[in-house]
């Protein structure tokens, strides 16, 4: 069971932030303000260009804010990175796929990373990464080659990387871009597993309505502001379509799909806005 | 064996020693830094380094000429004593490998490099030839010849340049131990290894640091424009035997040594240059062990490319 100790400690707090990237006219997002406690799921949903990775990019301290501040359980997102705070996974991984690396040694180097030079890998931490690779159900494959994973396989190593030293927040950049619906759902349920294995507080920012309403307690709506609604009764049609500025079918009853060209399906919540 | 006859004739009073142990301390060092420069693509950037060490040598040179006292002129017939030589190149490659990572930022690494070497190769040949001039109208020791510099001056190579190269290779391996676990996840996934505290502005200036001193010693033995060969074709071949980064590393390490071994023998053997020789018999190594990924990636499952 969740391991957070306190329920109503905040794990991720932005206040008041706005980034302007150089050379860019308008902001990235304006005066964003969030917070998310220990333990709780957020599904951040917005169109494409609505501020998603921005977000992200603020809490990773890669992006750094023109105004406001973040604080990751209370500490700035540098400091929180360098505790081991944050995990995260990429929505496009940058690593390179030709390195000669197996599933378990990427998964080892997150760890070991934290090591001084000259201490070797201890069996314990040895066996801390063989036991994610298992809470993913990677464990069939740890021992192939990074290259030669398909992107469901490597998506799961790279959830396993992000866990495996021990964060409290994971962050989730688009993580079921290009998964078909049952993917989808298995991915729900393995992030059920994780978060409740480990007590951790999870962050998804996606365009996928079924995502986020599968895997988040609540979802706010990203489109250079925030708005907020619970998910999944939240996210009605005219919420979506606003924030999509797209007309916009949204079938949300345990994840069935939704075709946004297809109107007259079953399960369209035509309840009002929940806006919060 | 012309080989043993060169090594331990004593006719030859043990010239033959410091170029075989120079040759094969570079091909130590070249051996599991040529990993970092394949799996980081850094190749151009190894040819870019070394030919800008190529201005340094001119800069050197031409001091000597000048007189200007530390570069000591003519010590044992030559213009550039070997100590200011060991403190001027490289540092010149470091600068350059500096201006390369600068510009690059702004004008893309392509550009960078190009502009880089061109700029210090021109600096170079203007040098060398000035200080030819200038060391024939004081009576100087002449300067070496450019195609020294090109393609390596192994047979030269004194106890003095092994000591150094020893020192580097001590250095360079050191620092690669040291630093192994975040250059690694660097060189592998930058922003994941940024998210778990790993700096890559320092870690890509810890690499091509280790690379512009690297460059370099194995200038001593392959020359400017070939130095780069020993820096890629050993890590190129040891990615197609080894299936994970330990024993890429360590076939790495053999596949140089063995090459650079190889040379030598067959350089001494057929009377050839030891620097081509040595670039040769490891382009060999590499051919070979492609063949053999080959044959066992039919095998069993290869490791894609």
């Amino acid at each position: 069971m969740p391991a957070s100790s306190g329920s109503s400690e905040v794990a991720i707090e932005v206040d008041g932030v706005t980034v302007r990237y150089p050379g860019a006219v308008e902001p990235a997002v304006r005066s964003l303000s969030l917070r998310v406690n220990a333990g709780e799921r957020l599904g951040v949903l917005g169109p494409n260009g609505g501020g998603k990775s921005t977000l992200l990019g603020v809490i990773l301290g890669g992006v750094r804010p023109s105004e406001g501040r973040v604080r990751v359980f209370g500490h700035e997102p540098g400091r929180a990175l360098a505790l081991g705070l944050v995990g995260h996974v990429p929505q496009r991984p940058s690593l390179e796929r030709g390195f000669p690396l197996t599933a378990r040694q990427v998964v080892r180097q997150a760890v070991s990373i934290s090591l001084p030079a000259w201490r070797s890998f201890g069996r314990d931490a040895a066996s801390r990464v063989d036991e994610m690779l298992g809470l993913v159900d990677s464990t069939a494959y740890a021992d192939e080659l990074v290259g030669s994973l398909s992107g469901g396989q490597l998506q799961r190593v790279l959830i396993a990387r992000a866990v495996a030293p021990g964060p409290r927040v994971l962050l989730l950049d688009e993580p079921t871009t290009g998964v078909d619906v049952s993917g989808q759902r298995r991915f729900a349920e393995m992030i059920d597993t994780l978060v409740s294995t480990l007590g951790l507080t999870v962050v998804t920012v996606s365009h996928e309505v079924r995502t986020l309403a599968a895997t988040s307690d609540r979802v706010a709506c990203l489109s250079r502001t925030l708005h907020y609604h619970d998910a999944p009764h939240g996210l009605t049609r005219e919420v979506l379509a606003e924030l999509f500025q797209h007309d916009v079918e949204a079938v949300l009853d345990g994840g069935v799909t939704a075709h946004p060209h297809a109107p007259g399906e079953a399960g369209v919540h035509e309840r009002g806005g929940a806006a919060s | 064996m012309r080989t043993i006859d060169y090594l331990f004739n004593p006719v030859y009073d043990g010239d033959y020693w410091p170029p075989v142990i120079a040759t094969l301390l570079v091909a130590l060092l070249a051996g599991p830094l040529s990993v970092l420069v394949v799996l980081k693509r850094l190749a151009f950037i190894g040819q870019g380094v070394s030919h800008s060490a190529f201005g340094g040598v001119g800069l050197a040179m031409l001091a000597a000429a000048t007189g200007v006292g530390f570069f000591g002129a003519s010590e044992g017939g030559r213009l550039l004593s070997p100590l200011a030589a060991s403190i001027v190149v490289p540092g010149f490659a470091l600068l350059s490998a500096l201006a390369i990572s600068r510009l690059s930022r702004s004008s893309g690494l392509d550009a960078a490099i190009g502009v880089v070497l061109a700029v210090s190769m021109a600096i170079g040949v203007q040098a060398q030839s000035s200080a030819g001039r200038l060391a024939l109208e004081r009576g100087l020791a002449r300067p070496p010849s450019l195609e020294r510099t090109l393609f390596g001056h192994v047979l030269e190579v004194g106890w003095f340049d092994v000591a150094a190269s020893a020192a580097v290779a001590i250095a360079v391996g050191a620092a690669l131990w040291w630093w192994r676990r975040p250059l690694l996840f660097w060189a592998f996934d930058a922003e994941g290894s940024r998210v778990r505290g790993v700096r890559g502005g320092r870690m890509r200036a810890l690499l091509l640091g280790m690379l512009a001193i690297a460059v370099v010693v194995v200038m001593q033995v392959a020359g400017v424009v070939l130095a780069t060969a020993m820096l890629v074709l050993p890590g190129a071949a040891a990615l197609r035997l080894g299936r994970t980064l330990g024993p890429v590393f360590l076939w790495s390490v053999v596949l140089s040594v063995l090459g650079a071994a190889a040379g030598v023998v067959i350089g001494f053997e057929l009377d050839l240059l030891l620097g081509p020789s040595i670039v040769a018999a490891q382009a060999v190594l590499l051919a070979i062990a492609m063949a053999a990924g080959v044959a066992r990636g039919k095998m069993a499952r290869g490791r894609p490319r």
